[in-house]
């Protein structure tokens, strides 16, 4: 309480300050970009700062002066890279990602209502495989939580001053703002580790193998209705896999860059990364839409296996068919009855004890 | 409320003491518990999970003693606990469980889940939930003296075959002997080989003991079905035997659970301590050889282990006595590789061997101890409790493994050097 | 509302707390409990001392089957423990307006990784529960009660970290009081309970010679 006392009107009269300086430096670079630009129309008035200010700019990269503060980039007085950074976040990203993002979630609602839920062949069969183990649900969920916090404080702070501020007023924004970069920084290093340990549990089984191509040729069945072929993992789920893998390194990589300024990276490296950042994880919000989509109510049968880690087996044979022959072959495949007492939903009473322990003998 | 849910539900809350309370509000339900029990591990059943177990006791101390649980009574939106509760638990507490308390020994909280499991089996006994075989055994405990009911003439009758083949006095009713020895019924009828080695070693190393006719059964069925009234009459049964026979020691037999019942539980269930020692015969037999009054003589050379009985061991402390005999009689004794206090029960115990209808099941939850014997390739088992033995015969039996089983007491018997002078 | 949730509201939940844990503990130290008439073997006390600190470990031939619990369970305990004693604004909280000395706050680094490490665990235990058939099967309306309240006090916490949002600072105060209030009556007992649960077993196996 009494540092903040002590601390804010230091940091609003630093935040004034800071807002003079953009604000002068706007008003006063107007006129030259409008001079290079060349508008012919209207009285080209000059401005007295123009000249001081080219030649502080000198040309249109940074050059290094001599600062007495030693630190990375401290003796370029003004980077000129950090205005065509803000003019492309502010133009491009912003417009493309909200545009990508909402078409997208259209387009997939879109799907739904022409192709609804794609029902597993033969209904389901009430037998049941085992897919994933309690360790890889709980990574799953764990990145799928972590990353849907990620993605929203990320969005907060990339969207919000468009689309949240008429919403919510600048008050609360500055607060929702505050507390999204708080916890997008905190939480990015989590996502990371959960990705890497998602590598290390899942890689072997997500490389490609001779039969998934078929699987890409008759479109994943999602398209049209034929019969498609797959392993453990299909074509589809592999490449998702590997999307998440590839981009969200991408993500990762470029976040610690962004994080953690204290390495020697300098300014423009700085904007490289955030916009490396931000283009590759509004391509990971996009598809892990699509990811989503599939796994809930677009499959029949799908989320189970997140959720208790077992699947029908007619579903197995419409997505995996390779994986299911081979768990027949293995005789791995078990009654519902059994599915259930795994599951701890059979009260099965005294009287049903013994078939309990029989049926578990053979 | 029907009458023997009432029955059921006061003993559960006569259960509720100081430790009941911190060992439930101190569970915050990991499930680690579930893995220590080989009841889950042979059939990844959750309700074989140990806390799962205990859940009627749970329930009568959620809703009486905790404030969410009282406050949800009061309102009326708990479900008041039913019949059909204590039933569900019948077979999950009395089938599904051998009260090895292996449980206990990893909850990272350190609950004695084992020991709120027989909290639950006093109120289950109580409202007459208890498998059909263990309250009949307990009748006949009560009745006749044994569960398997057995009585004196038997017994006489075996004390005069082994009279007559190792020549040797059987003594019975000698008022003033140093140790009183008890015995449980399995080993009278299926193993009396083990009263023919008491005697052998005990000529041998001169010590005075006898058997009491009116008090030498030592298993306790009040123990495995959860009754301590029927616990503290069997019980003082045999104070009273030791007390007319004025002994100064009473050797509990290799039998387990007649371990706990006459060593640990029983001045508890009777009210009141023993005029007497209670020793294990193990740790009788450890002493006799470490002050050197017993001698043996060669090696057995088979590769054999030690299968530690669990009320014996781990809830018994006799670890050391059975490894120091087995070294002196065997030169090839190999250990598994969880053993001692952490060693996994046979399946059997905890009356589980006395019911018929958890016959599969025990069969099953055995495949713990086949693993185990796979793994070392042994030619003879050795135990030291009669129950674990059948078990583990009945258990190698259904899965075709031809291993030897024998108890220590009578391996040491066949090692002694033998007195010509006789 | 803020001098509500700085003043009468923060003096109820802490005295709830303070109230209820105590009265909890008494009930499980002090009452009466029956004597085990039993000739003990060995002593019950150097049991009890014994399990108070073995219980801390795992039994390392079932590690390899409950890995995920001691692994993020460790993770969250040992983050946590770090958060409520060595954050430099707890520290600073707790010698002002409670203890009146304070101590080496964790350096601003130490926080991030320990609160990283805490945010996993409770993510990846919160999700094993639900995940596992067996704690599924037992865990109760409690359980998660508990996990979602202290995540929330959390994150609330951390979203405050930069301390210049008044907001923010109360909405985390105010989850801290919540969870004040709920602590007493729920499992989050087991932070003080697992003390005498150990304690009991401990002297139990202690005085029949066992090593539990």
């Amino acid at each position: 309480m009494l540092k903040q006392n002590m601390v804010s009107p230091v940091g609003d009269i630093l935040k004034f300050l800071s807002i003079l300086m953009l604000l002068v430096i706007t008003v006063i670079s107007q006129p030259t970009f409008a001079a290079v630009e060349g508008e012919p129309e209207g009285v080209i008035m000059k401005n007295p700062g123009a000249d001081l200010w080219r030649e502080v700019r000198q040309r249109n990269i940074a050059i290094e002066g001599i600062s007495q503060i030693k630190s990375v980039d401290s003796g370029i007085l003004i980077n000129p890279e950090a205005d065509r950074w803000t003019r492309f976040r502010v133009d491009q990203l912003v417009n493309y990602a909200a545009i990508i993002l909402a078409g997208l979630a259209l387009l997939l609602l879109v799907f739904y209502l022409l192709r609804g839920k794609i029902k597993v062949e033969g209904g389901l069969s009430r037998q049941m495989l085992h897919r994933f183990s309690d360790y890889e649900r709980v990574l799953h969920w764990t990145l799928a939580i972590v990353f849907l916090f990620l993605a929203i404080t990320g969005l907060t702070l990339l969207l919000g001053r468009t689309f949240l501020i008429p919403l919510f007023g600048q008050e609360f924004f500055s607060l929702l703002a505050s507390s999204s970069k708080e916890g997008h920084n905190l939480f990015g290093p989590i996502f990371f580790a959960s990705l890497i340990m998602m590598i290390l549990r899942f890689v072997k089984r997500n490389i490609y193998e001779k039969g998934d191509l078929t699987w890409l040729v008759k479109g994943g069945g999602i398209i049209g209705k034929s019969h498609v072929s797959g392993g453990f993992f299909n074509m589809g789920e592999k490449t998702w896999y590997w999307i998440v893998i590839l981009i969200g390194l991408l993500i990762s990589v470029s976040g610690l860059i962004l994080v953690s300024p204290n390495f020697g990276q300098g300014r423009v490296i700085m904007e490289l990364s955030h916009i490396v950042h931000v283009i590759s994880a509004i391509i990971l919000i996009a598809v892990s839409f699509g990811h989503m989509y599939l796994g809930s109510v677009g499959t029949e049968g799908a989320l189970e296996s997140m959720k208790t880690g077992y699947v029908d087996v007619n579903w197995a044979e419409s997505h995996h068919d390779r994986w299911a022959k081979e768990c027949r072959d293995n005789n791995r495949v078990i009654s519902a009855d059994k599915f259930n007492r795994l599951q701890g939903k059979i009260n099965s009473g005294t009287e049903e004890s013994g078939s309990v322990a029989v049926e578990g003998n053979k | 409320m029907s009458e023997r849910l009432e029955r059921g539900l006061s003993k559960l809350r006569s259960q509720i003491d100081p430790k009941v309370k911190s060992f439930f509000s101190s569970c915050v339900h990991c499930g680690i518990c579930a893995e220590s029990c080989l009841f889950f591990t042979e059939t990844r059943d959750p309700r074989y999970t140990p806390i799962y177990k205990t859940e009627p006791l749970r329930k009568v101390w959620q809703q009486e003693y905790t404030f969410w649980g009282k406050l949800a009574s009061k309102l009326g939106i708990a479900a008041p606990i039913a019949e059909q509760d204590l039933a569900d638990w019948e077979e999950l507490v009395y089938d599904g469980c051998s009260m090895c308390g292996r449980c206990s020994m990893v909850c990272p909280m350190g609950i004695d889940i084992a020991q709120i499991i027989f909290k639950v089996k006093t109120g289950l006994s109580a409202a007459g939930f208890s498998p059909p075989d263990l309250a009949e055994t307990t009748q006949r405990a009560v009745d006749i003296g044994s569960p398997m009911g057995v009585k004196l003439p038997a017994l006489q009758a075996q004390i005069g075959h082994i009279e007559e083949e190792i020549n040797l006095k059987i003594p019975v009713d000698v008022e003033g002997s140093e140790y009183m020895a008890l015995l449980s019924s399995m080993e009278i009828m299926y193993f009396p080989e083990y009263i023919s080695a008491l005697a052998k070693i005990f000529h041998q190393a001169g010590v005075s003991w006898t058997l009491c006719s009116d008090a030498f059964e030592a298993t306790n069925s009040g123990l495995q079905i959860g009754n301590t009234e029927v616990a503290g009459v069997l019980v003082e049964r045999i104070v009273a035997g030791a007390e007319k026979l004025k002994v100064k020691n009473v050797i509990s037999p290799e039998c387990g659970h007649a371990y706990t019942a006459i060593r640990w539980e029983g001045p508890n269930f009777i009210g009141r301590p023993y005029s007497f020692k209670v020793v294990h015969i193990l740790e009788l037999l450890d002493e006799l050889l470490q002050s050197g009054r017993l001698k043996t003589t060669g090696k057995e050379s088979s590769r054999l282990t030690f299968h530690d009985p669990c009320s014996i061991v781990r809830r018994g402390g006799v670890e050391t006595q059975p490894r120091h005999i087995l070294n002196a009689i065997a030169e090839n004794a190999v250990e598994m590789t969880e053993h001692g206090a952490m060693n996994w029960c046979c399946g059997g115990g905890g009356g589980v061997s006395g019911n018929e209808r958890a016959e599969p099941l025990k069969l099953k939850v055995f495949n713990r101890k086949k693993s185990q014997l796979e793994e070392l390739d042994v030619e003879t088992i050795v135990t030291s409790c009669s129950n674990c033995r059948l078990v583990i015969e009945d258990g190698l039996e259904a899965n075709d493994m031809e291993i030897n089983i024998v108890g220590l007491t009578e391996m040491l018997a066949d090692h002694l050097v033998v007195d010509n002078s006789q | 509302m803020a001098t509500f949730i700085d003043g009468f509201l923060w003096y109820f939940a802490l005295a709830v707390f303070v109230i209820g844990v105590s009265g909890n503990l008494v009930t499980i130290i002090l009452a009466s409990r029956k004597v085990d008439l039993s000739v003990p073997r060995d002593s019950a006390f150097s049991g009890a001392l014994r399990t108070l600190f073995s219980r801390f470990l795992p039994d390392q031939h079932m590690l390899s089957r409950i890995g995920i619990q001691v692994v993020a369970g460790y993770m969250f305990h040992l983050g946590l423990f770090i958060l409520l004693f060595f954050a430099a604004p707890h520290v600073a909280f707790l010698e002002e307006n409670i203890l009146g000395f304070g101590w080496t706050a964790a350096p601003h680094w130490l926080f991030i990784v320990a609160s990283q490490f805490a945010f996993l665990g409770i993510i990846m235990l919160w999700l094993y529960r639900m995940t596992n058939s067996v704690s599924r099967l037992i865990s109760k309306l409690d359980d998660h009660v508990a996990t979602i309240l202290t995540f929330l006090v959390m994150l609330s916490g951390c979203l405050a970290l930069l301390e210049s949002f008044e907001t923010l600072r109360l909405l985390h105060r105010f989850l801290v009081e919540l969870l004040l209030i709920y602590f007493p009556f729920s499992r989050l007992m087991h932070a003080f309970t697992f003390v005498p649960s150990r304690l009991f077993t401990g002297a139990w196996f202690g005085r029949r010679g066992v090593d539990s």
